[in-house]
């Protein structure tokens, strides 16, 4: 392990080159030949029926090509997790976002026009815009074809026995918080160009996060549209930004493939930063009742979680979070009785889908809140109860997850350390410290029937490697980090791998950028694969050196003997030779790893991943008590990553999360007005700029991860898992009050402030 | 209506007929070709269309494209020399680990360009304050500013 | 220009063309008057005269008006981004009559006079009744805002303009606050306290040492912003200032009366009882500061002329 050279090394991004020099090209910059613009016609009210909806004017337009409704889809087809949402509405519309009818023109100009020709007559209709409303017996039903606006969603989970240990308990504290819906705000926007070739097999031209699951869905669809036994194809443009808006396929993607199949020529379609807002689906909103007991050393005694989640209109990923949500319920420190149950509720407002953390911020926002609360009733210092119920190694929680390397405690050291907590905590004077820790999956998530990464790696004639792998990179660095490992194993010099990632055609498959699962599992791939064609490499040198297989290795691109210093070769020797010979042979290698994870039982029980990442966030906040304005004067981010197999990417994943992590705690918001989005633009939904950021100090603690690619674990979402309760509880400490409701706003602040007061 | 401007583009005379409703960052991308400059917002919000002009970091979605005119504008295809050698600011930008998913990045560097063009030496509130117009959503901005600073001298 | 149909005047198009995408106007011509040079000019010879094309970054970069107009500098230093700055003039920004405009209170609270030019010839017009609405000046068909005269104060004047926003830039203000203050010192003796401005002291402190200073306001002026449909001198405020001696127990009626004389209401951009509310902090703060910048000037400006 002391002896690497490029795994652990603060290597430039690969990607990074042609996207300083304005080369890289996104979705945005993609242009193909004869290429159409598709624009989409969406509803004006939250919840209306459509009496008339008449796209002959648009048709006649100059340069429009196609226009189609939900007439041109087949009637029954429908996307989304619960199968619940087709691309294009007809009869009614459930939410202001949904798409009513969309056009194909030689120019978004003239798309736009056309989308103003198209008339639409609505009956508007009373909508429900509370899930807590909306899950009342008698409460109007969204899809009038089901029997109750709450979703048949499985969502519970039981570990030991709650009602005794309630009883059993010496301190008990009860409260409810909740989360707003909020946006990813990548800088790059949706977008998509959908084309045919002449045997209707379909590219497209997009930036998903889940190329190979993607490919699935547009099967599926050509197989709706009529079009069965087709092949599809995904072409990863340059990804403007993910963080969990691409993991699922949208209504747009399904126009552009209609329009593009209506005209026969590819078409393309961009969202507006408008669309962006109002049209991608947020992080899922919750409202949290949560309960927790310890015993009166303050050993946790249970734990009692009941959400309500709003689901909007149609169902995606937002509908399943609570099976992440499930992780820091069961398994953020020891707790030995659990129960957790969580309603996903039809309303006529937006509907969620993934994003960073997908229901780990929420839930440990609630969860680590709880706990300052619960210290302060059993009279326990906050870092003293969660030392004293911190996760260990070799641990069995509730859920059955299997904890092996764990950092917990070494990262809360960490934070109280660095922030001098003994000194800071509990003085009150509008100064204050808080912290709070995460526990996330770090070896995978097995949350589809295959969370495996496939590898293929070729060799060229003169020592360079040609990496497919089926990871996709959205800007988080998984190439180069593909790159180091292969670069490492093979002992060649990095820059002479070429990582590709972008075409389905030509990448193995990949369950896809999620759960923080590259790293570890597309970098275990790329381990295999390397390792592989390793041996191969070193059979066929032993050949030309006359030397037992055993004995050689590869430095620096030379291969040599470790018991003879004279007996070298240089790699592309040695490649050649066995490819410039009668009965040739040039080296390739495959490797798909899965993870040995689990699957969730029914009960939602199992290893889902082969090692967990832990963190702990602290931060030291000063209240202005005249305005409720909440100054961060210090943040450290812990995290226990394994390995660093790149500490300069790895520091730019704690810094990037932790600070969408303070926009969350602190600011950011989408505010709806009966299901109608009012600030959706950058102005009115204000993500932290360059001046808004406090200290920083990334901290990565090693535990070194057996199972884990030299050692690695996840980093791509923990750094935004506890950054709000971190938050809260600091404010708690600095001048009493708990704001249990997201963002905690000047307002929120001071109204509290001036209730506390008044209470004397 | 359709125009002739004739304008200064990355040290190189042009002269194009432009339609007077057009953007700076229209007639860049979608008639020059020029794809680096991004549209993030078209609001002026986000910086990510910041191009130089006269010296003066401008966000060109904002720009009518007829004020270009007589102008000596700089986009980020024309900061690495002709023989292909990067600005400072661009390799640091690589080696600082400043660019996650990159699309922020031209427009990001230019403001940072605009800068340095005109402070020596500038603080770090100064150089926060000149990238404050440019949103970022990957980094959290730490490397963004700590590549500026290598630059300027402050590291 | 006035016989052009359908047009618009456009300076640095940072509010124009914003207005343009969202389809709330469209107009037929668009008459540039970025590049006018006689409406970008900077004269500080006596009091401050500039043009309306004047962007807010001239004005940044101004030391004279920084040290001598405070409050001005605090609006166009922290509005938008430096490239909004760049391009987006202080005539826009007046033109556009925003409730938040950021310069309309600094320009107020330093009684600053309007030169319109038209077709019928130019008038002046206090800036004071210059906005009629939100988005409505007495601007008539066909005129044009030449540019901004300031009175010159004496030696013992400070202004500070405090914009109150959720993030450090690119913001708009949930409300904002200007003030301008001249004050006198009990005859003689020189102000003690300058050293307590470096610390910090709260407030209330600040300002119990500042009582036993006997600080006489003698003129004051206080400018609200989005706590009416236009920015809003808080006359009543200002009255209730002059001749006092400065202290908390006044400071704290001050913000009160201030508070009294605006109308906030609830948009997403903030809640009307908060914006009340914030109003009694920030003229008190906005006070101080501009009491600081008289007691604790800072390096002295060599003047554009010596006589």
């Amino acid at each position: 392990m002391n002896n690497l050279t490029t795994v652990g090394q603060k290597i430039p991004k690969r990607d990074a080159p042609p996207k300083v020099i304005g080369a890289a090209v996104y979705i945005q910059d993609m242009k193909v030949p004869g290429m159409l613009h598709g624009k989409i016609l969406y509803s004006k009210h939250a919840h209306a029926r459509i009496l008339k909806l008449d796209t002959s004017k648009a048709e006649k337009l100059a340069g429009v090509r196609a226009v189609i409704t939900a007439a041109d889809m087949p009637a029954t087809f429908r996307i989304g997790v619960m199968k619940d949402n087709p691309p294009l509405k007809a009869g009614k519309v459930l939410s202001i976002r949904d798409e009513i009818a969309a056009v194909a023109a030689t120019s978004p100009e003239i798309a736009e026009e056309a989308l103003s020709l198209i008339e639409v007559e609505y009956e508007v209709l009373p909508g429900i815009f509370d899930p807590v409303e909306a899950m009342k017996e008698g409460a109007m039903l969204v899809h009038e074809e089901t029997k109750s606006n709450v979703l048949k969603m499985p969502w519970k989970l039981v570990c030991g026995d709650v009602e005794t240990a309630k009883k059993e308990s010496a301190f008990i504290v009860e409260d409810t918080f909740s989360t707003p819906w909020v946006t990813h705000c990548c800088l790059g926007t949706s977008g998509c160009i959908a084309q045919f070739d002449t045997k209707n097999n379909l590219t497209m031209y997009s930036n998903t996060q889940i190329p190979s699951l993607a490919q699935n869905d547009y099967i599926d669809a050509l197989n709706a549209f009529g079009l069965k036994n087709r092949r599809a194809r995904i072409i990863q443009c340059t990804i403007g930004g993910g963080f969990g808006s691409k993991l699922d396929t949208y209504s747009y993607e399904y126009i552009a493939i209609m329009l593009a199949l209506k005209t026969r020529k590819p078409v393309k379609i961009v969202f507006s930063r408008e669309e962006e807002f109002f049209a991608t689906s947020p992080r899922q909103c919750t409202i949290t009742k949560i309960s927790h007991g310890c015993d009166k050393e303050g050993r946790l005694t249970f734990r009692e979680i009941e959400m309500i989640l709003d689901n909007g209109a149609y169902t995606s990923w937002g509908a399943t979070t609570p099976s992440v949500m499930m992780l820091p319920i069961s398994s953020l420190y020891k707790v030995p009785n659990v129960k957790y149950t969580a309603k996903c509720v039809y309303t006529n407002n937006t509907y969620s889908q993934a994003m960073r953390g997908y229901g780990n911020p929420q839930a440990t926002f609630a969860i680590e809140s709880s706990l300052d609360q619960l210290a302060e009733v059993a009279g326990i210092d906050p870092y003293e109860l969660r030392l004293k119920n911190a996760n260990e190694p070799g641990e069995l929680t509730p859920q059955n997850f299997k904890i092996t390397s764990c950092g917990m405690k070494e990262c809360m050291d960490e934070v109280v350390k660095r922030l001098d907590w003994k000194g800071k905590h509990g003085k009150g004077t509008g100064r204050g410290v808080g912290m709070a820790s995460l526990i996330h999956v770090g070896g995978g998530a097995r949350v589809y029937k295959s969370d495996g990464c496939g590898t293929i790696i070729k060799m060229d004639d003169f020592g360079k490697v040609d990496v497919f792998t089926g990871a996709s990179d959205i800007g988080q660095g998984s190439d180069t980090i593909v790159a180091q490992i292969v670069a490492e194993v093979l002992g060649i010099p990095i820059d002479d791998v070429n990582v590709i990632n972008n075409d389905t055609d030509i990448c193995p498959w990949d369950v896809g950028v999620h759960a923080s699962r590259t790293t570890f599992v597309a970098g275990n791939s790329a381990l295999g694969a390397a390792l592989k064609i390793k041996s191969q490499i070193l059979e066929v040198a032993a050949k030309l050196l006359e030397e037992d297989p055993a004995t050689l290795d590869i430095k620096n691109g030379v291969v040599f003997s470790t018991k003879n210093n004279e007996k070298t070769t240089p790699l592309g020797k040695a490649l050649r030779k066995v490819h410039y010979a009668l009965g040739g042979n040039m080296l390739m290698a495959e490797y798909f790893y899965d993870p040995p994870n689990a699957n969730f039982d029914k009960e939602f029980k199992g290893n889902l991943s082969v090692s967990y990442a832990y963190g702990a966030h602290g931060v030291e906040v000063e209240v202005d008590k005249e305005t409720g304005q909440v100054k961060i004067l210090d943040y450290i981010a812990a995290h226990d990553v394994g390995k660093a197999i790149n500490p300069l990417l790895l520091e730019g994943q704690i810094y990037g999360g932790g600070l969408q992590g303070i926009g969350y705690a602190l600011g950011e918001k989408m505010v709806y007005e009966k299901g109608e989005l009012k600030n959706g633009n950058f102005l009115d939904y204000k993500i932290p700029t360059a001046k808004d950021i406090p200290p920083v100090q990334a901290v990565i603690v090693e535990t070194d991860e057996k199972d884990g690619p030299f050692g690695a674990k996840g980093i791509g979402e923990p750094g935004l898992v506890p950054t709000a309760p971190a938050i809260a509880n600091a404010i708690y400490d600095a001048v009493g009050i708990r704001i249990k409701d997201l963002p905690i706003t000047p307002e929120k602040v001071l109204k509290a402030l001036k209730e506390k007061e008044k209470k004397g | 209506m359709k125009k002739e401007i004739i304008f200064t583009l990355n040290g190189e005379a042009v002269n194009v007929e432009v339609d007077v409703q057009w953007t700076l960052l229209y007639l860049l991308r979608e008639v020059l070709e020029m794809t680096g400059t991004k549209e993030g917002c078209g609001y002026g919000e986000c910086g990510a269309c910041t191009v130089i002009i006269d010296g003066q970091a401008i966000n060109s979605c904002l720009y009518p494209v007829m004020e270009a005119e007589g102008k000596t504008i700089t986009t980020i295809e024309g900061l690495a020399s002709k023989d292909g050698q990067l600005h400072p600011l661009q390799t640091a930008f690589i080696n600082d680990g400043a660019v996650q998913c990159g699309f922020c990045t031209p427009g990001m560097i230019m403001s940072a360009k605009a800068l340095l063009d005109a402070k020596d030496k500038p603080t770090e509130e100064e150089i926060k304050d000149a990238v404050a117009g440019n949103l970022c959503r990957c980094t959290g901005y730490v490397k963004i500013i700590d590549a500026i600073k290598t630059v300027a001298g402050g590291r | 220009m006035a016989t052009l149909d359908g047009a618009q005047y456009i300076a640095g198009g940072t509010d124009v063309m914003v207005l343009i995408r969202q389809k709330k106007v469209n107009p037929k011509n668009l008459i540039s008057i970025r590049n006018i040079k006689d409406l970008a000019y900077i004269d500080t010879a006596k009091g401050l005269k500039f043009g309306a094309a004047t962007t807010h970054s001239d004005i940044d970069g101004h030391e004279i008006i920084k040290r001598a107009y405070s409050a001005l500098t605090d609006a166009t230093s922290h509005l938008g981004s430096w490239q909004i700055r760049n391009v987006a003039t202080v005539g826009g920004n007046i033109c556009t009559a925003a409730p938040s405009a950021d310069t309309a209170c600094p320009l107020l609270v330093l009684d600053a006079m309007v030169s319109i030019i038209g077709p019928k010839g130019s008038r002046d017009v206090a800036l004071d009744d210059f906005f009629q609405g939100p988005g409505k000046t007495a601007l008539g068909q066909g005129e044009l805002v030449r540019g901004f005269v300031i009175p010159a104060f004496g030696e013992n004047t400070g202004s500070a303009y405090i914009k109150h926003t959720r993030r450090q830039a690119m913001d708009l203000p949930i409300l904002g606050v200007a003030t301008r203050i001249t004050i006198s010192v009990k005859s003689g003796s020189e102000v003690r306290c300058k050293d307590m401005f470096c610390t910090i002291d709260s407030i209330a402190n600040i300002l119990a040492k500042l009582k036993d200073e006997e600080l006489k306001v003698e003129d004051a002026r206080i400018a609200m912003g989005v706590v009416a449909p236009t920015p809003v001198r808080a006359k009543k405020a200002e009255a209730a200032l002059k001749g006092k001696i400065v202290s908390p127990e006044l400071f704290e009626e001050i913000g009160n009366i201030a508070a009294s004389e605006a109308k906030p209401r609830d948009s997403i951009r903030g809640e009307a009882w908060y914006r009340s509310e914030m109003i009694k902090v920030l003229v008190k703060r906005a006070l101080i500061k501009s009491i600081d910048r008289i007691i604790r000037p800072d390096e002295a400006i060599y003047p554009e002329r010596l006589w």
